[in-house]
């Protein structure tokens, strides 16, 4: 007890100081006390997520620096394992305290489904409404969906700025573009698909023309980002539609033959949901690092070590939702964390999209 | 030699460990929706979805091309290599050892990719093919190629086992057909093979099971046009309705083991008949190896051919993707040489866990699988008894299954049996998944060993009184230690390279190569894919080279 009160004295004055002098702090700002001791006493947590241990190591080794007493178990895997697992381990008892999926719709589906529990604190409160569902999942990134091509073999000319563009581009000269297009497989990928789900939403009329678009092209699928990317590079594929910016920015920063455009009528943004599974062993060191990853430290991280975008409105720079917004205005179309995923995990509804997609894209 | 009690013992773990995770797939097959949800009811509804669907027809057949066209090409390139390699003078045959082996312990996955690098359409080769004769001729993504390059790198797994085949002829036979004219490739075709064809026959039905199960190559070569395989339509199937189907994955599962343990019926069939070809193999001490005079230009060119095909042209694409930042068309190289993907490698913490998990797995967990292996080998030696035909059924079953399944099937075991949770986030998962599913292979060997262990020595140290353990460990190990030995050294390779049946059992500690590569992959890292490769191959050559090195024989 006494430790704690003295702890909480301590940040109250620090807070106190602070806002005399008109700064926040980011390190003082943070969770309660209580929750802290409380973490601290669990000692451990385990993470599965999809983000590379790369990228996700430069979170956790801050993390650690904060609160040397907690032990991090972070496990990279896909999307589709991770649910695999995580529904596995969760009916034969307990599994990851915390999971961080960029597949959005398993994320909500597994909330919905009743594995989260709540959390709520200062953190959680500066995201947008849109990143908080129920107090249980929330997006931790800004993510833009862009189009990504080849700078050495397509000419300036043709780089298209927009969906209708795109669209443009590929009808003009399909003789040129042939075989050379490439995206995700709805079939094959969950992201693939939920963005293209998207796109039909978001683009309404425009949708039927850009499969029609697809199909005249003889449109390359692929289950993943990085086949797509390395296709492009090599000129395999010369443009790649869908993919995620963040990925493509990581390699255009290692491989100057890729470009990337976020199209300006509108840009499709996923964030990777977090939750706090409900039988989680280390509830409280679960919600000290949720609350880690949207402090302000954290998505500067994010932002500038990790390659993604942060999510928070009040960190700036150029891969932050701020930067994207001075960018791009109200181009940018999050998708919304919530009931709207679940529409396509219906079977039915999921099973007649992809014939649609398979009709047009598979015309000859 | 067992006693009747460890026998007994060893055939119901055996059982166990083989029919439980199969018996959780073919159950699974059968329901709505997972099994461990409370939601699930008895449905024949997976098989309705699959059967309905065009794609699962159209992946049947292709798999059908696949299995059967790879059996063509590789069982006789396998077999005329042995002969080659183990009946003639071949100069540089120790030489060619360590080359021959590399598809066997490089990962599909990353062969296919080495393909594209160098046979793509803008691969290196094709680019300097075309820049040469105007056009290229092949397309490697046509499902031809996925046949070709299956049957080409297959070919290792058939030379190995007619090779020690082979091994046990006497050579007066040989040297009587050459004697009366025959040409080296006559002898090959009328009287070496035929003497080995029940090890023929077991490893066409192997190398056609395998052609069931391959992945990682039509994954990266049948995916841009859209070919299909059972088991990359069994991938597909995991996202295709959003939510990953277990009952669907199941279904597919199970038609494979349907379609395939017939086949282990009829290769029981037809190894009984064969039988009467072994009976004349007899032992004999002497042997010469075949002079092959003007014909080993010919015998060297196919080799070469067939190395530079199966081993350079993809290896070497793999390197060069390894060391450059950038490739492709209007690209060039020199310019975009990079060591920045190894650095990668050895500044990631689980890289390097990864890499020194591998290696344990290899040599420890080889070592344990090859002694698992015996124990079932000796369970059933010199006892044709119902058990021992019952032991020869189940242990081809694992390999009907593919590797993705049978990993989330051994992922569930270990998940819900209570005794076996705490081993679960061990590497002993991941060994004995890999066992299990090595299982019809690692079998083999022993047995090949075991068979030559002249009967007469054992019935020896029984009359003396001995008991069958005691005969066993005195008298039969002793004898095959050479077998063993190159067995260990041929499960090294394996696990080395095993890639897809780790992947539900990675957790932080127990990564392996195989399966970081297959996470690295989805995430776009396909550079540090290509170094990891590069390493994983360097290491297993290095391994390989060793081994030979200290008188380790791949067979004796």
């Amino acid at each position: 007890m006494k430790t704690t009160r003295r702890n909480f004295s301590r940040c109250l004055t620090a807070g106190l100081i602070a806002s005399v002098l008109g700064i926040s702090p980011p390190l003082l700002a943070q969770s309660a006390p209580d929750l802290i001791a409380a973490a601290q006493k669990e000692g451990k947590l385990s993470i599965y997520g999809v983000t590379d241990n790369e990228q996700a190591n430069h979170l956790i080794r801050e993390f650690r620096t904060q609160y040397p007493a907690i032990q991090i178990e972070y496990s990279n895997m896909s999307t589709t394992e991770l649910y695999n697992r995580f529904i596995s381990e969760s009916a034969a008892g307990s599994s990851a305290d915390v999971t961080w999926s960029s597949a959005m719709d398993l994320q909500v589906k597994l909330v919905n489904d009743g594995y989260a529990q709540p959390h709520k604190s200062a953190e959680t409160a500066k995201l947008p409404d849109w990143a908080n569902w129920k107090n249980e999942a929330f997006g931790t990134t800004y993510e833009p969906i862009g189009i990504v091509y080849n700078k050495r073999l397509v000419p300036a000319a043709d780089v298209p700025q927009s969906h209708a563009d795109f669209i443009k581009l590929l009808s003009t000269q399909p003789e040129k573009y042939k075989g050379k297009v490439t995206t995700y497989d709805p079939e094959k990928s969950g992201v693939g698909f939920m963005l293209v789900s998207q796109d039909k939403q978001v683009n309404g009329a425009g949708f039927g023309d850009l499969l029609k678009a697809f199909g005249s092209v003889q449109v390359r699928v692929q289950g993943s980002t990085g086949t797509m990317m390395e296709r492009i590079a090599s000129g395999e594929n010369l443009i790649g539609y869908n993919l995620n910016a963040a990925y493509a920015l990581t390699r255009a920063q290692k491989d100057p033959s890729i470009g990337i455009v976020l199209p300006k009528d509108y840009t499709l943004v996923i964030s990777r949901v977090m939750f706090i599974a409900k039988n989680a062993k280390n509830p409280n060191a679960a919600k000290l690092w949720l609350d880690f990853v949207l402090s302000k430290k954290g998505q500067e991280i994010i932002a500038n070590k990790a390659d993604l975008y942060a999510i928070r409105p009040d960190v700036e720079g150029e891969t932050t939702s701020n930067g994207l917004k001075k960018q791009l205005g109200d181009a940018l179309r999050p998708v919304v964390i919530g009931t709207g995923l679940l529409t396509y995990l219906d079977q039915a509804k999921r099973l007649e999209f992809i014939k649609q997609w398979n009709n047009a894209v598979k015309a000859k | 030699m067992l006693q009747t009690l460890p026998r007994r013992v060893v055939v119901t773990l055996l059982a166990l460990s083989v029919f439980f995770p199969l018996g959780l797939v073919i159950y699974q097959s059968v329901l709505s929706g997972p099994f461990f949800m409370k939601t699930a009811s008895l449905s024949l509804e997976s098989f309705a979805f699959i059967f309905d669907d065009p794609d699962f027809w159209s992946a049947t057949k292709n798999t059908l091309i696949v299995a059967v066209g790879m059996s063509l090409i590789a069982i006789p390139l396998g077999a005329i290599l042995a002969f080659i390699m183990v009946r003639t003078d071949l100069p540089g045959r120790r030489w060619l050892e360590i080359p021959i082996m590399i598809p066997i312990f490089v990962s599909p996955v990353v062969l296919g990719f080495g393909y594209v690098v160098s046979l793509g359409p803008v691969g290196f080769f094709s680019v300097w093919f075309e820049s040469i004769f105007g056009s290229v001729p092949w397309n490697i993504y046509s499902l031809a190629s996925i046949v070709v390059i299956a049957g080409l790198t297959h070919v290792p797994h058939v030379y190995l086992y007619s090779s020690s085949a082979l091994r046990n002829l006497g050579s007066d036979v040989e040297e009587a057909a050459r004697l009366s004219g025959a040409s080296p490739f006559r002898v090959a075709r009328d009287v070496s093979i035929p003497m080995v064809s029940p090890a023929l026959l077991y490893v066409g039905v192997l190398v056609f099971f395998l052609g069931f199960e391959i992945f990682g190559l039509p994954l990266i070569l049948g995916d841009p046009e859209g070919h299909l395989v059972l088991t990359t339509y069994l991938y597909k199937l995991t996202n295709k309705l959003g939510t990953p189907s277990y009952h669907l994955m199941a279904a597919v599962a199970t038609c494979i083991i349907a379609v395939t343990f017939p086949l282990v019926l009829l290769q029981r069939a037809l190894l009984k008949s064969a039988q009467r070809f072994v009976s004349m193999k007899g032992k004999s001490a002497r042997q010469r190896p075949l002079a092959l005079g003007g014909w080993k230009w010919v015998a060297l060119a196919v080799i070469s051919l067939w190395l530079f095909l199966s081993i350079f042209v993809p290896v070497a694409g793999v390197a060069l993707r390894s060391v450059v930042s950038s490739w492709g068309t209007g690209v060039n190289i020199l310019d975009v040489l990079t060591l920045d993907h190894f650095h990668a490698v050895f500044e990631e913490a689980t890289m390097i866990r990864s890499i020194v998990n591998s290696i344990l797995i290899g040599t420890f967990g080889g070592a344990l699988a090859v002694g698992g292996y015996l124990l079932v080998g000796l369970a059933t030696h010199r006892k044709p008894d119902g058990l021992s035909r019952f032991v020869d059924y189940i242990v081809l079953t694992p390999r009907a299954v593919p590797g993705l399944m049978a990993g989330l099937a051994v992922f569930w075991v270990f998940l819900f049996v209570p005794f076996l949770a705490p081993l679960r986030s061990t590497l002993f998962s991941v060994w004995f998944a890999y066992t299990i599913v090595w299982l019809a292979y690692g079998m083999r060997l022993i047995q090949s060993a075991l068979m030559q262990v002249g009967p007469e020595l054992e019935e020896a140290g029984r009359l003396v009184g001995a008991s069958r353990a005691r005969v066993s460990r005195d008298i039969t190990v002793p004898l095959i230690r050479n077998g063993l030995l190159g067995a260990w050294l041929l499960i090294f390779m394996i696990f080395e390279r095993e890639y897809s049946t780790g992947v539900y059992l990675l957790s932080p500690g127990t990564e392996v190569i195989g399966a970081q590569i297959v996470s690295l992959w989805a995430s776009g890292a396909v550079d540090v894919v290509a170094a990891l490769s590069l390493i994983n191959m360097l290491l297993v050559g290095f391994g390989l080279a060793l081994a030979l090195r200290f008188g380790v024989k791949l067979h004796d």
